[in-house]
């Protein structure tokens, strides 16, 4: 029974639910260390997911479709700075804002340039290169894991470690998490938070981008209307809860990629669609409950009328 | 290095918070700058650092002309400032915290830990520092967190460094550390700019005083040109005149009583409260702002919780009810903060005005108001009490601040409650205003209402209170009757002459913290 469950197949399709998710995790990991309060995820994915279809259909080959899915998330992430960084918008509002702009866009655009409504698919779009690791690839189930997938399976395993580093070592890095942490002190020894933070939106851009290429050029060849299905809202949950440590942040990662394949293939057991079509929400809402756990204030002295 | 502060002025909205200021600092002294809250200090340091950049004036930094657009040009000119609240990131180490901004780079941005560490390793050596320079800041004590605000400002070989209220967070060993430190520097050639309100500590440690009041520079000497005393006259002023005279009245029964009342989270430790007010009485609070009296006057109205101890409002227990019942009971309150507290800005003159009254029959019917009323009521308030607005339907904002504050003593004092709490009911508000205040207030007084008064302002305490007490250290002195206390006495009192009770008792606190 658990060789069935936990096959090769199994093992590739943690992969695949799983880089669209971290991608997604570290832009919005970057914007949260940053003091950005970015819950746009899911239309920046969108987003990217759009335009590498469109990129690759137009320009006839990938490697367009990821560059135009990279500029489709930048632009969001200079929409966001434009009325966020810019202008005094409150970062919820220009977050549900992006988000609904994600959605009605790409689906206008469907219409509009590409023909169809719905669905768009055509032989002319490929996929993402995938890399087949020698030696490895051969390892029991893990080998389906660590090899055979698209570059940006590779691409954003390395981006944590290079996140991790940037954090602790680059002065960047430095300015990120001062921004994030106290902006007023980066003021103070002279650097202004409001730049940083517009990098900060700006990288988020480029990974939501790629996590919506890996989406429609990577995992299937074609876009669907509201593709990104929730994924951007996971991706907030995985930052609030690991608060944008890279590390942390890449096991729950893999943690949902697992509980979400374990639902799919559930469902060929027999197990009712519906029971396990609700676990990777589960497995969300537990770990709400943890962080809601550790930032319970207190309160002493004032009745809650006011904090000041 | 020479500094030349010259002419400076700031406005904040209507409020002039830097009035033409000139200013020289100069080399290998220690300059102290003291003054009230508010007087204008921190804003003419958040100049000369360039935080503030919307001034008048010039900035000459060894005879040249600067024009600063952020800290960092100030910083490249040698200044460092250690800000009175620090501006650290807890979740970095020391060590971070002090390259943050002036990262040593190795290549492509990367830091050079090892250079950093080498060059904070002579600076701790030269000047006998002792710290963990890969301990995270957030677990460091105050005093060291200070000394990491220092070690930044050193690391940036600033000539001049500014420290905002220093010592306020310190313990007395921590200040003696801190005061040898800047002996060394001052020896090492730099110039050091001591802003505080401790006349102590200036007399024992500065070289040259400046006295700030009111966003004016009212002197700046030599220290061994001035006094202890003179220094303090002018921190406070010595020459408002009001014509406003208090009559002698027998007091009444007591209104308020507060006994043994125990408030929750007071900034610094004290005793318990115990405090009487009577009918045809002003009862004063002096002190300088943060030693506990927003606290006591919240537990007072119902805005914070007390561990123990009694309110008593006209002889009914309040100490447990809620704002209202408090209200109903006889209490009513001038904020000091008109924009937070006071009024709810975007709401019109006449909302504002009957505010607490709308469940009275007068202003309601059922569930609905009666907007005429209301309107009349507004319109009797605003020509009673002069407010100067267009309308009773004109925004709350649309006041200056006299005139909002106008409209909140017309609001409150309509009541006719029997208790009046007034937290500096004249703060930032025009003479004329401030003057006809006064007056509104005595007149209470007169019709047998109880009036606390708490309040930075001495001649304002002198002027109105029958009975004063000092709030220091969150603790209350006991009470002068006003003819029998001088000025320069409360003065002192206020900011604290530390006599030997006063330091044991700074000493208890730090140690329960």
């Amino acid at each position: 029974m658990l060789a069935d469950l936990f096959d090769p197949a199994f093992a590739d399709s943690v992969a695949r639910i799983a880089v669209p998710i971290l991608l997604a995790s570290l832009g919005g990991a970057i914007c949260h260390r940053a003091g950005v309060f970015n819950i746009a995820l899911e239309g920046f994915i969108l987003m990217g997911a759009f335009a590498a279809v469109l990129g690759t259909f137009m320009l006839g080959h990938v490697f367009w479709g990821v560059l135009s899915a990279i500029l489709a998330g930048v632009f969001m992430g200079l929409l966001f700075a434009e009325f966020h960084l810019r202008r005094p918008g409150d970062a919820i509002v220009v977050s549900i804002a992006l988000n609904l702009i994600g959605l009605g866009l790409t689906t206008y655009l469907l219409r509009a340039v590409l023909g169809v409504s719905g669905v768009f698919q055509d032989e002319a779009l490929g996929k993402i290169i995938e890399i087949n690791i020698p030696l490895i690839e051969s390892l029991p189930v893990l080998g389906s894991f660590l090899s055979g997938q698209s570059i940006l399976f590779y691409i954003s395993i390395f981006l944590v470690f290079i996140l991790h580093y940037i954090y602790s070592r680059h002065k960047l890095g430095f300015w990120m998490r001062a921004a994030g942490e106290n902006p007023l002190a980066l003021k103070t020894v002279g650097i202004k938070p409001a730049p940083v933070k517009l990098l900060a939106l700006v990288l988020c851009g480029i990974c939501c981008g790629l996590a919506g290429a890996q989406l429609s050029i990577s995992n299937v060849s074609l876009f669907v209307e509201n593709m990104s299905a929730g994924r951007g809202w996971i991706a907030v949950v995985i930052v609030l809860v690991t608060n944008g440590r890279p590390i942390p942040l890449l096991g729950l990662v893999l943690l949902f990629g697992f509980v979400d394949s374990l639902s799919l293939r559930l469902q060929g057991f027999g197990f009712p669609q519906q029971f396990t079509e609700m676990m990777p929400y589960i497995a969300s809402l537990i770990a709400l409950i943890f962080v809601s756990i550790r930032r319970i204030k207190d309160l002493v002295g004032m009745r809650g009328y006011d904090n000041g | 290095m020479l500094a030349k502060l010259h002419d400076i002025s700031v406005n904040f909205g209507e409020v002039r918070a830097l009035d033409n200021v000139s200013l020289d600092i100069s080399p290998n002294q220690i300059h102290a700058i003291v003054g009230e809250n508010g007087a204008g200090k921190s804003t003419l340091m958040s100049v000369l650092f360039g935080l503030n950049v919307n001034y008048s004036g010039q900035i000459f930094i060894d005879e040249i002309n600067k024009n600063w657009s952020t800290p960092s040009d100030a910083i490249k000119a040698g200044i460092g400032m250690v800000h009175q609240h620090f501006m650290l990131i807890e979740s970095m180490t020391v060590l971070e915290n002090i390259i943050l901004g002036s990262e040593p780079n190795k290549y492509l941005g990367f830091l050079d830990f090892q250079f950093a560490k080498k060059k904070l390793y002579d600076l701790l050596r030269t000047y006998n520092f002792s710290i963990n320079l890969n301990q995270t800041v957030g677990e460091l004590s105050v005093g060291q967190r200070q000394m990491v605000e220092i070690l930044k400002t050193l690391y940036r070989s600033a000539a001049l460094i500014i420290l905002d209220e220093p010592t306020a967070v310190l313990t007395p060993a921590e200040r003696a550390d801190l005061f040898n430190s800047l002996q060394d520097f001052k020896n090492a050639g730099k110039s050091i700019i001591l802003i505080t309100h401790k006349i102590d500590e200036v007399m024992a440690n500065a070289d040259h005083v400046s006295v700030m009041r009111s966003g004016q520079l009212i002197s700046s000497l030599p220290i061994n040109s001035t006094s202890r005393g003179q220094i303090s006259d002018e921190i406070v002023g010595a020459s408002k005149t009001k014509s406003i005279s208090r009559k002698k009245i027998k007091p009444g029964p007591v209104k308020l009583h507060l006994s043994d009342l125990d408030v929750l989270g007071m900034p610094q430790i004290g005793n318990a409260f115990n405090l009487e007010v009577k009918a045809n009485e002003i009862v004063g609070i002096a002190g300088v702002a943060g030693n506990g009296q927003a606290e006591l006057v919240e537990a007072i109205i119902g805005l914070r919780s007390s561990k123990s101890g009694l309110i008593e409002i006209c002889g009914t227990n309040v100490t447990e009810v809620d704002i209202s019942t408090r209200r109903d009971a006889g209490l009513c309150y001038i904020p000091e903060d008109r924009q937070k507290r006071g009024l709810a800005l975007d709401a019109q003159l006449s909302e504002n005005a009957s505010i607490s009254l709308l469940a009275s029959k007068a202003f309601a019917k059922g569930p609905f108001l009666r907007k005429t009323k209301i309107k009349n009521f507004t319109e009797d308030l605003i020509k009673k009490f002069d407010v100067k607005a267009s309308s009773s339907s004109a925004l709350a904002n649309s006041l200056s601040g006299g005139n909002k504050q106008k409209l909140i003593i017309a609001r409150e004092l309509s009541l006719e409650s029997d208790v009046i709490i007034a937290e500096n009911p004249t703060w930032g508000v025009d003479l004329g205003a401030i003057n006809q205040i006064h007056y509104e207030l005595l007149s209470m007084r007169e019709n047998g209402h109880a009036i606390l008064l708490v309040s930075s302002d001495l001649d304002e305490i002198l002027t109105l209170s029958d009975r004063v007490l000092v709030m220091f250290e969150s603790e209350l002195s006991h009470s002068f009757r006003t003819e029998k206390v001088t000025r320069e006495e409360l003065g002192e009192l206020m900011l604290m002459k530390a006599s030997e009770k006063k330091k044991r008792k700074r000493q208890i606190s730090h140690e329960a913290i």
